[in-house]
């Protein structure tokens, strides 16, 4: 029996589990919990250990299928499985949500986490989500990531549609395992289909009532938050410790002048002040809203900026 | 203080480098074309320094990302401040790496000048 393994990875809500349901012959393993997390405006369960499947692609052959928690708290489980469970997987398939405000910053983002994972194996982009976004394409996708000189694979899939994402491992696997009857597989699966229709939405539903402030104090590492208006007018505030506030309020006046005297320079993202035993202060801006947040310092500022920018695109829904 | 920019800038790292005390600036590798980049640099981590110190608090390390770059600042010793440029893509503990170096130097330059005496 050949056994083949595969990883899928990607940011909360990217469609981890719901792809490794769509493919599997058996039923899946996966270990949600509450979210606790910058996502939990965007829903309430996520996987905390892995998702397992198993895909059978001929008698004598099947495919493991693995996918790593979506949430920064859970990382070190990306460790463990690139360490142990799937140290000899044929790929790394990494899916990003087209919704997102800036989904290159998630690639970037996973590229760095697992780049040792990647050197000896394949990696494949799988764009989900863009039925609800279009933009960016897939010619403005190979674009971009030739600029960041990253030459793989890049397909548009609907985590739902189990022929969809059944794509993606034929691009994996095809020119290593011979014989297999993809279209014979595809009718199999199609019970899996979570497609509009069987879909449930009562999770989304859920978390409607969920503010900025309270997504942001819910995450790890986070321990206070300021929200400002476009006007960088603070709409609301929690911040414990009076120095941290008062710090991270002259962050804030600094980010604001800077917009007005160097906007010529480019946007003004981010203004981030760490120190050695020090809370990190953070203030993350874009055009409608801006989000000042102290952090625990063992956070690295990779993390909080993912949070951060997790936190102000959800908070526009 | 140059030797030490020389030690702090490296290709695909840190594109250019200052050493400011206060409002002053001792030394620099920031070309023309960034001079605003640097002006920036200087005034906001002044600022935000000294509003830390203010509050007694001990951050001593500021990234300030605008547009594709980013404008790094570590506080050395007292009010000496090394700003580093780098790309936005940049790996940050790369940066980071670099500054320890220059702190590094300057501690062994005081130490050195300390063991004439």
């Amino acid at each position: 029996m050949a056994e083949y393994k595969v990883l899928f990875t990607g940011s909360v809500c990217s469609g981890k589990t719901t792809a490794i349901k769509s493919l599997s012959d058996i039923e899946t393993v996966d270990t949600d919990t509450s979210v606790s997390d910058s996502a939990i405006r965007r829903k309430r369960k996520t996987t905390i250990a892995m998702d397992y499947g198993i895909l059978d692609l001929k008698e004598d052959s099947r495919l493991h299928l693995y996918g790593t928690p979506g949430q920064e708290r859970f990382k070190f489980m990306w460790e463990l499985m690139m360490s142990d469970l799937v140290h000899d997987a044929e790929g790394l398939v990494l899916l990003v949500d087209n919704t997102r405000a800036d989904p290159f910053k998630d690639i970037q983002f996973y590229i760095e986490e697992f780049r040792d994972f990647i050197v000896r194996r394949r990696l494949i982009i799988a764009v989900t989500h863009s039925d609800e976004q279009e933009f960016p394409d897939h010619h403005f996708y190979m674009n971009r990531l030739k600029e960041m000189g990253l030459f793989t694979t890049v397909l548009f899939i609907d985590a739902r549609d189990p022929s969809s994402v059944l794509e993606v491992i034929k691009e994996l696997l095809d020119h290593k395992e011979k014989g297999i009857d993809w279209e014979a597989m595809g009718e199999r699966l199609e019970v899996n289909s979570t497609m509009p229709g069987a879909v449930k939405q009562d999770e989304v539903a859920q978390t409607e009532d969920i503010s900025l402030m309270d997504a942001a104090l819910n995450t790890r590492g986070i321990v206070g938050a300021i929200h400002l208006d476009d006007k960088r007018e603070v709409l609301s505030s929690k911040i414990e410790n009076p120095h941290n506030r008062e710090i991270l309020k002259a962050m804030v006046n600094l980010v604001s002048a800077l917009e007005k005297k160097a906007g010529f320079l480019g946007h003004i993202e981010d203004l981030i002040l760490c120190g050695k035993d020090q809370e990190t202060l953070s203030v993350f801006v874009d055009e409608e809203q801006a989000l000042g947040l102290c952090s625990d310092r063992e956070l690295s500022i990779n993390v909080v900026k993912q949070q951060a920018a997790d936190l102000l695109q959800w908070s526009k829904e | 203080m140059i030797e030490l920019l020389n030690l702090v800038d490296h290709p695909g790292v840190v594109e250019c480098s200052s050493i400011l005390k206060g409002k002053e600036v001792l030394a620099s590798s920031f070309p023309e074309q960034y001079k605003n980049h640097a002006t920036i640099a200087k005034q906001s981590f002044n600022y935000v320094f000294a509003t830390a110190a203010k509050m007694k608090s001990k951050h001593d390390e500021a990234h300030l990302e605008i547009g594709d770059k980013r404008l790094s600042g570590f506080l050395l010793k007292g009010d000496l401040i090394l700003v580093c440029l780098s790309a936005k893509d940049s790996n940050i503990q790369q940066v980071r790496k670099q500054a320890r170096q220059a702190s590094a130097k300057l501690l062994k330059d005081e130490l050195e000048e300390l063991s004439k005496f």
